[in-house]
């Protein structure tokens, strides 16, 4: 770089350093003039030619095809409008709906923790927002120019037909006067770009950084704004009637919401940036991660369900359970990390899994009652007892181990209380979650119950301890062998026919179980190549200091191996993500369903199926795509291959 | 150890740790308890299935496959013996199709994107960019229910009309295209065919071993397939002179249908035996080093076990569990033969090849295809389509990595020596190229097979929702989930056999 001192890095106020995106950067070549530059990129040979004008043609073809069908007069586009709630929420009270609300803003809060704590601070080089800028003109002048005239409407607002049934249209000449709107904002978008464009010098331009993070929320608060200005219409389905009223702007209840998320974003993440080089902050990043890793359960089984706490219940029988759980654990944890307790430690730990894996025995044959949470209870307990001989040393490091039990134990007992009261909200349907939310719900528990079953396959798999070896690699291959589809049968149909009795599974559970196994196997796949990666000398060393096979793996294999894996992990997140759309066939009300069936079915809207369809793959990419950038950025970042 | 005292060494050797710190004793107990474990949870799990289904008054067993299901398959081979088993089958038969028909042609489409995401020419790579980042982000099931829509939306199908008419004719019954199939005399042909393939290896050699001692190029692939070509249209016309095959595969399956099912079940377990006894040599011998047996871990030990113990299984199966294999065995073998035979049948002959091109029948009151083109009903291209064009992204994806990563000096050395650019892929980028796309090829292959299964979405009648109907019906649930386990456990293992199979030809022999 010859000036050292141009761009934003000079005016950035907060004095934000700009040199690690500069580093990040790929490498481009200085541009060339448009006229070379077609002559090499698409006029080398006759070949090439030929080539560019026939793609040329088939990609306008399709652009006008897809224009001419998205806004064609024959396209319902209300089907999705009115239903956009149902889409989402499915059936959720409308006079509950502030928990929603309250959801999406504890996620989005958390999100911008997240971008203030962690994000490193990059921009897009100058060279490239002019280049978008000047793109979105020429596409949107181009999509102008290709679409066919639009319909003259008739008295009654349909289009008028002529004697065979064709639909009338415009003059050509009438139609594009009619786009003038569309016109000016083709001319904005390329007058900005092209003005950024020749505003720089070639160098400058690609070495100018417009900061990412005021992009993105700016871009956000003028959608945002757009609620407020413009007259989308309001279009909704409350109870039993469906609203239109095309002439306002969005309806208060969706404006004031994203409105106060928008803002809620934006001081998240300034609060986040506060926190970053204080001396609390790595504090706060484990805290954010504990919510993060929390707000899942608290979320779907606190928030939205609402359970109906029964307080005499909770006097009489879980607060002792919990308290005597958090004191009685904590205390048999701070005796058995005792220095120099040695092998009645082991001894007391093995004996209380023994106690806690006889108390489900007992169940099963009814000798004595139990309430399941206590069970779950003593298998926790005796888990930590079996770890607590790594614990073992000062009263600090002891008490630390018992305060962990403590919290872990108020947490765990709290939502099991939560997940077994009844649920307050009346819906019409069994499940009070639907549409996109159902298909968010399946997917993040699948990913938190297939995360440690995977690992541990995988670790079974590469395991020398033969049984261990075989058993892994027949679940994995058996379940990698099989479609999805008849897991998800097996699941939905059978597996209340293998559980204990009075034990039941919703529909939405039992197929969350069985996305999970069966993602455990991929998952498993992923991980086991990243242990392959570690190398041999890793594990020599960490014999030669003298570590047990389970700290080795603790402590040594498994953060190399994971973090050699963390791409891969990421596009099996994006397949997960993609077949929840399964659900849809077995039978669930999720995103997919209600756009292929439900919306088809409602009176207004008969068999109107594209634009809902389409609606849901336009969602879906949108997910999908981002994460798979994210993906490849964070290959990039950790550098996976290249060391 | 104790601390007040110190040891000699040779006590400190002999002495050893107490049973439950003993390395091995903990390593083979957990491995022994986590067994137990699996075990009795899996024995837990079905005692409990016997006894709901038991209380729901649903029998166990497989006899439904011999029932009459009352089902109407609409499409797929004649579902002649109206049975649950024939009605699998149909499926089954509707699935490999899917699958064979979508990976010929997801292949073709992904090697064309992929490499066109390569080409110098700026639009086409955009393009190909474009089409991969757009269907891969969209759930497969999403897309085929769109394309299902589309086709619903078409117009209905009329006498005259389609893109080109008598061709290609698009509706909303689906699509429907010429179609070709083996005809009469085919298989006399494929003899014909094989007697070609043989002798024109035997030129090709020839060809060769000239080629090598002369310097001079003798086109040994050429000729191989001249000579092919040649007996190819020889047989077109001389193929009945085969006739006579028919009756003697009659013959051999007379033969085979009386061998005694004792016999079968010998033959099996020696057979068991002997690949067992062979596998546990052949290990033992690799372990050998010039100074005697090398040390065997408890890994070892454990394979060699768990061959006898396979070995073992097979007999029992094979005596005990289910006796009824080795008629089941030789009736098969007798009716393969009996079909082959048939196949073959004097008086069979006519062009070895056929086709039709599509008819538009009027049935009731509204025209549909009629049986004489390839149809692509509606809820069939749907799954086929959204399969194909899924899958090619992925590929397309695999393709151009193997092309990238082929090193780059390999193309100057390539240019150095002069290569021409054809030359210089065919010999030189592609062959390297290929072995690293292989793999993940085979695993998008897998993926393919298994996504036709989404067929059920959109009622196509492919084998899970054959068996999805049968379960509605006969609340079977675990054993036809076991014939779906069976059924694509046998594809995966195929498709990955033939993976495997070109990645040892491929692989590369290093010195």
């Amino acid at each position: 770089m010859a000036d050292p001192h141009f761009g934003l890095e000079r005016h950035d106020p907060e004095g934000f350093s700009l040199t690690a995106a500069v580093d990040s950067a790929p490498p481009d070549e200085p541009s060339l003039p448009v006229g070379e530059w077609l002559r090499k990129n698409l006029f080398s040979s006759p070949f090439n030619t030929v080539l560019t004008l026939v793609f040329t043609v088939v990609a306008l073809a399709g652009l006008r095809g897809l224009l001419n069908f998205a806004f064609s007069e024959e396209r319902n586009w209300d089907a999705v409008r009115v239903n956009l709630r149902l889409l989402f929420t499915q059936a959720y009270p409308e006079d509950q709906y502030i928990r929603v609300w309250v959801s999406v803003g504890i996620v989005v809060a958390l999100s911008g923790l997240s971008l203030g704590l962690w994000a490193r601070l990059s921009g897009v080089p100058v060279a490239r927002v002019a280049m978008w800028s000047m793109t979105a003109g020429g596409l949107i002048a181009l999509g102008v120019v290709l679409r066919e005239p639009s319909a003259v409407s008739g008295p009654d607002g349909d289009p008028m037909r002529d004697a065979a049934g064709e639909v009338i249209r415009q003059s050509f000449g009438a139609a594009m006067g009619d786009r003038i709107w569309w016109w000016l904002a083709a001319a904005v978008l390329f007058g900005v770009g092209a003005g950024l464009w020749r505003g720089f010098e070639d160098e400058r331009r690609r070495h100018t950084y417009v900061p990412t993070i005021p992009l993105v929320f700016g871009s956000l608060g003028v959608v945002v704004a757009t609620l407020w200005l413009y007259r989308w219409g309001h279009y909704a389905f409350t109870g039993n009637e469906f609203v239109y009223e095309p002439d306002r702007t969005a309806a208060l209840s969706t404006k004031l919401p994203w409105t106060v998320m928008w803002l809620l974003l934006m001081a998240s993440w300034a609060a986040g940036r506060q926190g970053r080089g204080t001396p609390a902050e790595g504090r706060l990043k484990v805290l954010v991660n504990l919510a993060w890793l929390l707000s899942p359960f608290i979320l779907f089984w606190v928030v939205l369900r609402d359970p109906a706490i029964d307080w005499a219940h909770v006097w009489s029988t879980d607060l002792p359970m919990a308290a005597g759980f958090v004191i009685g654990g904590g205390a048999v944890l701070y005796g058995l990390t005792r220095p120099g307790i040695g092998e009645v430690g082991r001894v007391i730990a093995v004996g209380l899994l023994a106690f806690a894996g006889f108390n489900w025995v007992a169940a099963f044959a009814g000798w004595y009652p139990m309430l399941q949470k206590a069970r779950f209870g003593f298998l926790l307990l005796a888990l930590a007892a079996l770890l607590a001989p790594n614990f073992t040393g000062e009263r600090a490091q002891r008490l630390r181990l018992v305060w962990g039990w403590a919290g872990a134990m108020t947490v765990v007992q709290y939502l099991v209380t939560m997940a077994n009261t009844e649920s307050t909200l009346n819906t019409p349907t069994s499940e009070f979650l639907g549409g996109f939310s159902v298909t968010l719900f399946v997917a993040v528990f699948t990913l938190i119950f297939s995360f440690p079953l995977g690992v541990l396959l995988a670790l079974g798999r590469t395991s020398k301890l033969p049984i261990f070896r075989v058993l892994s690699t027949a679940y994995i291959e058996a379940m990698r062998g099989i479609p999805l589809i008849t897991v998800l049968f097996f699941f939905a149909n059978m597996l209340n026919l293998f559980l204990p009795q009075n034990m039941e599974l919703g529909s939405v559970a039992a197929v969350t179980v069985g996305f999970s196994l069966f993602a455990a196997a991929y998952l498993a796949e992923n991980v086991r190549g990243g242990l392959q990666a570690v190398g041999r000398s890793q594990y020599e060393a960490s014999d030669a200091v003298g570590l047990t096979t389970v700290q080795r793996t603790m402590f040594i294999v498994l953060p190399q191996g994971l973090r050699v894996s963390i791409p891969p992990l990421v596009g099996q997140v994006i397949s997960t993500f993609k077949e929840t759309s399964l659900l849809a066939v077995i039978g669930i009300f999720d995103f997919l369903f209600l756009a292929n069936r439900a919306i088809p079915s409602q009176s207004e809207f008969l068999g109107v199926k594209r634009e809902g369809l389409l609606f849901v793959s336009i969602v879906y990419w949108i997910f999908a795509f981002s994460m798979s950038k994210y993906s490849q950025r964070l290959e990039r970042r950790l550098g996976v291959g290249e060391r | 150890m104790s601390d007040s005292s110190s040891p000699t060494l040779a006590a400190t050797q002999s002495q050893r740790p107490p049973f439950y710190r003993d390395a091995v004793v903990v390593k083979w107990l957990t491995q022994v308890a986590t067994l137990l474990l699996v075990l009795a949870a899996l024995f837990f799990l079905t005692t409990r299935a016997g006894q709901e289904l038991a209380a729901k008054n649903i029998s166990t067993g497989y006899e439904f496959l011999g029932v009459n299901p009352g089902l109407d398959l609409s499409e797929g081979i004649d579902t002649d013996p109206a049975t649950g088993g024939r009605a699998l089958w149909v499926g089954m038969v509707n699935t490999i199709r899917l699958a064979i028909a979508g990976i010929m042609a997801a292949t073709a489409l992904g090697v064309i994107v992929g490499v066109g995401r390569l080409s110098g020419n700026w639009i086409v790579s955009k393009l190909s960019s474009l089409y991969i980042e757009l269907v891969r982000n969209v759930p497969l099931l999403v897309q085929i229910f769109l394309i299902f829509a589309v086709i619903a939306a078409l117009p209905r199908a009329v006498e005259d009309q389609g893109p080109i008419h008598g061709w290609i004719h698009l509706s909303n019954k689906g699509l429907s295209v010429p179609r070709v199939f083996p005809g009469d005399g085919f298989y006399q042909w494929l003899v014909f065919l094989g007697i070609g393939a043989v002798v024109g290896r035997y030129v090709a050699r020839r060809r060769r071993r000239s080629q090598e001692l002369t310097g001079r190029d003798a086109y040994p692939v050429l000729w191989l397939l001249a000579v092919v070509a040649a007996f190819g249209m020889a047989g077109w016309w001389l193929h009945p002179v085969f006739g006579w095959l028919g009756p003697v595969f009659a013959v051999v399956a007379d033969a085979v249908g009386a061998v005694p099912p004792g016999a079968v079940q010998a033959a099996i377990s020696l057979g068991a035996l002997a690949a067992a006894g062979w596998w546990i040599k052949r290990f033992v011998d690799s372990h050998r080093t010039p100074a005697g047996l090398a040390k065997l871990t408890d890994d070892d030990y454990f394979r060699m076990i768990f061959a006898g113990v396979g070995a073992g299984l097979v007999i029992v199966t094979v005596f005990v569990v289910w006796p009824g294999l080795a008629s089941w065995v030789v009736n098969s073998g007798r009716d393969l033969f009996e079909v082959v035979s048939d196949k073959f049948g004097n008086g069979r002959s006519g062009p070895p090849i056929d086709g039709h091109r599509p008819d538009i029948q009027k049935l009731g009151n509204f025209p549909n295809y009629g049986p004489a083109g390839l149809n692509f009903t509606q809820g069939m291209a749907a799954v086929y389509f959204g399969v194909v064009l899924y899958t090619a992204a992925f590929i397309a994806e695999i393709v151009r990595g193997g092309i990238l990563a082929v090193p780059r000096g390999q193309t100057e050395a390539a240019q150095a020596v002069g290569l021409r650019r054809v030359t210089m892929l065919r010999r030189v980028i592609l062959p390297q190229a290929f072995r690293i796309i292989m793999p993940p090829l085979g695993n998008q292959y897998l993926n393919l097979t298994k996504n036709t299964s989404l067929a059920i979405a959109v009622g196509y009648s492919d084998l899970v929702q054959v068996g999805q109907t049968l379960f509605s019906q006969t609340g079977k649930s675990i054993e036809i989930f076991s014939i779906w386990m069976l059924f694509y456990l046998a594809c995966s293992l195929s498709i990955s056999a033939i993976v495997n199979f070109f990645n040892v030809r491929l692989r590369l022999v290093e010195r």
